[in-house]
């Protein structure tokens, strides 16, 4: 009887709703924040390296017709739809500096899909940052304003290899930016011979330190790679079946599908992955942390991918939403980029003025060839993009 | 005559204030749960029927079976479903079986600590879900808790690896999860129990287990099936503790689900498999519900 008065029925009642309440949250909130899912996703900066001496380039100069108002005295507000952390001043440095009265906000996607989707619902962001593979339904389904390249000063800083990956349909729609590689990266101390070709990924030798990309395109791309299939985007439905296939297998060899670098840098510094489908930024990082890991030159070629931004068909900030990409392709947030994310840059002064060793290795930058060496990531079309998705969906299903 | 007249104005009035308090009750959580629950359903249950997401997302369109035909033809999702469904039991059974001695204990056993033990047994919840993922994560891990112990102990030269990235380990790291909550309605059917049916029972010369196998546990299973169902339905579709800790073998049909929707673009396929999770657990707790007879428990 004495215990009612410290535990009634009506107060457990109340818990029990405060209880299923935390659950529903606990359920929601979690979502997998946590848990980015492509290139720009290394959502927390790994150390960097230290500041590199980059040769103290001029600011890009800033062409301000004599009638408009000063650079510094514009006001306005642009939003940009980006990836958490390239939220942080560091990587629009430039045009925060020039623009200084400009406000500037920012929306966070979590992956390409969830960017894509949010543009497609109706998101009012003037300025988004897609990655290749993703470009071509932007244009498709009318969300992407054509690029006024005329008006970008630092255009003739961009190779013309980066802008045709920014063009659809023959025009420019995006304005590329950050870039980096995809290979096989490996821990040396255990995989003492070494790696030279994809299908590392797929070997029994590797059974339980294997860790793949969750990504459907990806891992269609690394079979077109290994079977010499050529473009990837020439991948026939009965090579498709194959590709789901042999990663259905491969899964028993696979520890876990990395969503976010920080997960695979976690597993590959404690030893647990050996061999992984990676992008340098790990590679880098696990490099500064003294992890004895190489960035594999498989025979098949390196891959890779391309971030770019492109302009919302409709925006109503279209001059000044091409300011802030002009700004972007600025050496000092080219300059951020390459020593806090260890991406490329897709200005050439930024690329050209790397003197860290480290950075050096992962760009390969004494390698003149490695760019013909190269397999860039292709545009894919909605059924494309559907069909590799729900085959990569059926592969984390299978028995 | 004019006394009738009053009394009819009195009930008229009482039957005034009861609409009104109904309405100033319901009409709030009515709105919330359409606006925010039975919208978005009818709305995940209209892009199942969507052919793809071209166009504009809220056009209208010819309603079309595709992704469930597509759904039908795959049976490795069928399969997960069943897996999943297979996990959320063995699940929701065992951390039915360990909550119920600790709601025991604070209902019978902890007298004038019970408040206390009830907050300890609640702080979890004070830290995010995914940190106390995370923390199996470094319990499981291959230079985790219980490798090193078993390492430092000599029995194990070699770190295991099994521990960690497989099923096995969304089973544990989910049933750790759910043991408080599903303590909370154990207790509350423990503490509506009638002290003197105890009484009468002693002394009437039932011994202590019998009391319990004829009184305590008959009379909390409401409890335990308000327990069980807690647990169970939101486990068939989890998908956060397996990304974590599942590990490539680990996926269930959740990350399925959520794959289509952050990974795919592909909302009506994701819709699909959803509609066709929530009619399948459905289905399940009616079956479940029948079979237990609910009803004569909760009389």
């Amino acid at each position: 009887m004495k215990r009612a008065k410290y535990l009634s029925v009506s107060n457990c009642g109340v818990l029990i709703v405060l209880a299923l309440l935390l659950a529903a949250c606990a359920g929601a909130a979690t979502t997998p924040a946590a848990a980015p899912t492509s290139a720009a996703s290394t959502a927390v900066p790994p150390t960097p390296i230290p500041p590199t001496s980059v040769p103290p380039t001029s600011p890009p100069p800033t062409a301000v017709p004599p009638t408009e108002v000063p650079a510094k005295d514009q006001t306005g507000s642009l939003t940009v739809l980006d990836w958490a952390g390239y939220d942080q001043p560091d990587f629009w440095i430039d045009f925060k500096n020039t623009y200084p009265k400009v406000d500037v906000n920012f929306e966070i996607g979590a992956s390409d899909a969830d960017i894509y989707s949010k543009m497609k619902a109706g998101d009012q962001a003037d300025i988004f940052h897609p990655y290749t593979g993703w470009l071509q339904f932007y244009v498709d389904e009318g969300l992407a304003q054509e690029i006024d390249t005329s008006k970008l000063t630092n255009w003739d800083k961009v190779p013309d290899y980066f802008k045709k990956i920014g063009q659809i349909n023959g025009k420019q729609y995006f304005v590329p930016w950050d870039w980096g590689f995809t290979s096989i990266l490996y821990r040396t101390d255990k995989v003492p011979g070494g790696i030279d070709s994809w299908a590392a990924l797929l070997d029994p030798k590797y059974k339980g330190h294997i860790s793949m990309w969750d990504d459907g395109p990806g891992a269609v791309a690394v079979s077109a790679y290994i079977h010499g299939w050529g473009d990837e985007t020439k991948v026939t439905p009965d090579q498709l079946a194959q590709v789901k296939d042999e990663w259905i297998k491969q899964r028993a060899l696979n520890l876990f599908y990395w969503a976010g670098e920080p997960e695979l840098v976690d597993g590959m510094a404690k030893g647990d992955v050996w061999v992984a489908y990676a992008w340098q930024g790990a590679y880098a990082t696990l490099l500064g942390k003294g992890v004895p890991v190489a960035y594999a030159n498989p025979k098949e070629g390196r891959n890779s991918w391309m971030g770019v931004y492109g302009i919302r068909k409709g925006a109503p900030n279209y001059d000044l939403a091409l300011k802030f990409l002009d700004e972007k392709l600025g050496v000092a947030t080219g300059n951020n980029v390459v020593n806090e994310f260890y991406y490329g840059d897709s200005n050439i002064d930024v690329m050209n003025g790397i003197t860290d060793t480290t950075l050096i290795k992962a760009f390969s930058i004494g390698d003149p060839t490695i760019l013909q060496k190269t397999n860039f990531t292709p545009n894919l079309t909605a059924d494309q993009r559907d069909a590799w998705t729900t085959m990569w969906s059926e592969v984390k299903a299978a028995p | 005559m004019h006394d009738r007249e009053g009394s009819e104005k009195e009930t008229s009035v009482r039957v005034f204030d009861r609409r009104a308090t109904y309405w100033a009750l319901y009409v709030l959580p009515v709105l919330w749960l359409s606006l925010f629950f039975i919208a978005p359903l009818l709305l995940m249950a209209a892009f199942s029927l969507r052919a793809d997401m071209r166009g504009e997302l809220l056009q209208s369109w010819t309603p079309t079976l595709k992704q469930y035909a597509e759904l039908f033809a795959t049976s490795s999702f069928w399969r997960l479903l069943g897996v999943s469904a297979l996990m959320a039991l063995a699940i929701a059974i065992s951390a039915t079986i360990l909550s119920y001695p600790i709601a025991y204990f604070l209902a019978f056993r902890a007298g004038r600590k019970a408040g206390r033990y009830l907050v300890l047994l609640l702080v979890p919840f004070w830290t995010s879900y995914l940190l106390r993922v995370m923390a199996w994560k470094i319990i499981l891990g291959s230079d985790g808790v219980l490798n090193s112990l078993l390492s430092y102990l000599g029995v194990i030269d070699q770190p295991l690896t099994a521990l960690l990235y497989n099923r096995n380990a969304v089973v544990i790291t989910l049933i750790y999860v759910w043991v408080p909550f599903a303590a909370l309605p154990i207790l509350a059917a423990l503490q509506r129990i009638d002290l003197s049916l105890f009484e009468a029972a002693a002394d009437l010369g039932a011994p202590p287990v019998r009391r319990f196998w004829r009184i305590t546990f008959p009379l909390s299973l409401p409890g335990v099936l308000a327990a069980f169902f807690m647990v169970f339905i939101p486990t068939v579709g989890e998908y956060v503790t397996p990304l974590l800790v599942g590990g490539s073998e680990g996926s269930m049909y959740g990350n399925i689900i959520q794959d289509f929707f952050t990974k795919a673009a592909n909302w009506p396929l994701g819709s699909a498999l959803s509609m066709i999770m929530l009619v399948g657990t459905l289905v399940l707790v009616l079956i479940a519900v029948r079979l237990v007879r609910v009803q004569r428990l909760l009389e």
